[in-house]
């Protein structure tokens, strides 16, 4: 018998002042798994992530973590999960190891466990050097990252994250994607919502995109990712002939002064560039084109626009 | 986790310079009027020492202490209680206690149980003042020990409706509004009955006062514990089901 999602989401909908926020929404995750969640401001990804935590409601349908019913059994699903807020929810006045031993507590660890999972999650999210520190006195990278450790210092199984790379620089955003991958491994399920589209792509098993409260995609991140076109610029005079002629092309475009090349299944990059150069054409420039995953988000994006202009 | 919701709630007011100054306000104050008072005592004394039942030194300066305590209740209690909730919805953190793994009903009482142990310090450390008067003098301890109740209840019932009142307001400035309105409210609510005459009507039965002056008095009576105990627990109730309304309504 297969083994029931860790999370499923089974037409659900919220209103929120008379607006159709999200509109029957059918989700799961499986245990170890990362999903990733995009939308344009207002697609109803931060509306669906606060359904998934129990800080909101649905309107309409059910919200199953671990098996349990979300609005039937609100504290025994709620433990089996950790968020963050859009917001990261701190106290200012206090320290980063007791504001961690507080959020242990709140979900449920006694005795000298929070204490422990406080200063493991410490040392996890790198924030030993701030440990001391009051929360209010941190950089906003900082704060982010206490804000993903309260959302972990429980070790749940479902791990909710909205924008967690929100005002970090690169080397933060990496760890912040190095913590993902490294819950992943160890058996946590992970949604991320984010805007970076990057981030999903290195992070995400699955991709879903929502849009105006719908859900618009839901498939593997390796479908969308990798089979995108490359844009290829060589010294010699060529024709689209010339290019369908390489075992690695299925299709060839002239776009200015550069070629715009499919690939055909099973080439990569490193085969075409093999042949070119093979063939003494003097590559100048071989790089994928936009990426897929951004093709598919701005599809959905600009035809949804497009037809509520019309 | 009602305890280290309270804990964390008594940590944070700890920490805050709001509540150090409102109690070194409040011990301020009533240090004066308690020297105030025992000087008019002592001027009073030797003038009524003959009189028959003559008042004591307990009604003469402890009764107005303890009344002047109630009274800067009404208006420190919405303030040490405003950002129970309130605070929570302005800085961002609600989403934290309303995504763990404890029921609204938790979360009220361990609002409610920090701030309740806040006060109960508070009118400790209040009640040292009229108590050092036993050095010099025969106080009636078990009219003051039953008088402390009554105010440990009384800050019970007034802690529970700034609590609810930070509920229903987002903002901690406009939640302490509320809670000193409905605070003043119940202390009046009998203020045109009592000018008329009238002492046993329902509305007499509404207001604090009612049920706090017999514990001042020294008579502790189920009537007005239930009273304090009734305020309390409304009050709270109001609150749960008001955080519950946040997750239906957003």
């Amino acid at each position: 018998m297969p083994e029931s999602p860790l999370l499923r989401l089974s037409e659900v909908s919220r209103v929120l002042a008379g607006r159709v926020v999200v509109a029957g929404l059918n989700l799961s995750v499986e245990h170890g798994s990362v999903l990733g969640l995009l939308g344009v401001n207002g697609a109803g990804k931060s509306t669906t992530l606060r359904m998934i935590a129990g800080v909101l409601c649905p309107s309409a349908g059910q919200v199953l973590i671990g098996g349990k019913d979300l609005s039937e059994y609100p504290e025994t699903a709620r433990t089996k999960l950790g968020f963050l807020p859009e917001r990261v929810p701190l106290y200012a006045e206090l320290r980063v190891d007791e504001y961690l031993a507080f959020c242990a507590r709140l979900h449920g660890l006694s005795g000298a466990a929070p204490a422990k999972a406080a200063s493991t999650t410490i040392e996890r999210c790198a924030l030993g050097d701030v440990r001391r520190r009051l929360l209010g006195n941190l950089s906003k990278g900082y704060q982010q990252r206490v804000g993903i450790a309260q959302a972990i210092v429980h070790d749940p199984a479902l791990i909710v994250l909205d924008e967690p790379a929100s005002g970090l620089d690169p080397l933060q955003a990496a760890g912040i994607r190095a913590l993902i991958a490294e819950l992943r491994s160890s058996g946590h399920a992970v949604i991320l919502s984010t805007h970076l589209l990057p981030d999903v792509q290195a992070c995400c098993d699955r991709v879903a995109i929502l849009h105006g409260g719908r859900l618009r995609h839901d498939g593997p991140t390796h479908a969308l990712t990798g089979t995108g076109t490359l844009r290829v610029r060589v010294q010699a005079a060529l024709d689209a002939e010339a290019w369908t002629a390489l075992k690695s092309v299925r299709r060839a475009d002239r776009a200015d002064a550069f070629w715009r090349v499919e690939l055909a299944a099973g080439a990569g990059p490193a085969q075409l560039a093999h042949e070119i150069i093979g063939r003494g054409w003097a590559l100048l420039e071989l790089r994928r084109e936009e990426p897929s995953l951004e093709q598919t988000f701005l599809r959905i994006a600009s035809t949804d626009d497009a037809r509520e202009a019309a | 986790m009602i305890a280290a919701l309270a804990r964390n709630e008594l940590r944070r007011l700890f920490v805050q310079p709001l509540a150090w100054v409102l109690l070194a306000t409040v011990l301020g104050v009533l240090a004066y009027f308690f020297l105030l008072t025992l000087d008019a005592c002592l001027a009073l004394l030797p003038r009524i020492a003959g009189m028959a039942d003559a008042p004591g030194v307990t009604d003469l300066v402890v009764l107005p202490v303890l009344r002047a305590i109630a009274s800067l209740l009404l208006v420190v209690v919405p303030l040490l209680g405003m950002r129970a909730i309130a605070g929570e919805h302005q800085s961002g953190s609600l989403p934290l206690l309303l995504a763990a793994g404890i029921g609204d009903a938790q979360i009220v009482l361990g609002k409610f149980g920090g701030l309740f142990t806040f006060l109960a310090l508070l009118v400790a450390l209040a009640l040292l003042l009229p108590l050092s008067l036993e050095i010099g003098a025969t106080l009636d301890l078990g009219r003051i020990a039953v008088a402390a109740g009554g105010l440990i209840l009384f800050a019970a019932a007034l802690a529970g409706i700034a609590v609810a009142a930070s509920t229903y307001a987002q903002n901690p400035v406009l939640a302490a509004m509320i809670a000193v309105v409905l605070n003043l409210l119940l202390w009046m609510a009998d203020a045109g009955a009592r000018y008329q005459g009238v002492s046993s009507s329902f509305i007499n039965y509404l207001a604090l006062p009612t049920h706090l002056e017999p514990f001042l008095h020294g008579i502790a009576s189920t009537i007005d514990i239930v009273y304090f105990v009734l305020v309390t627990a409304v009050a709270l109730t109001l609150a749960a089901h008001r955080l519950r309304s946040l997750r239906m309504r957003g």
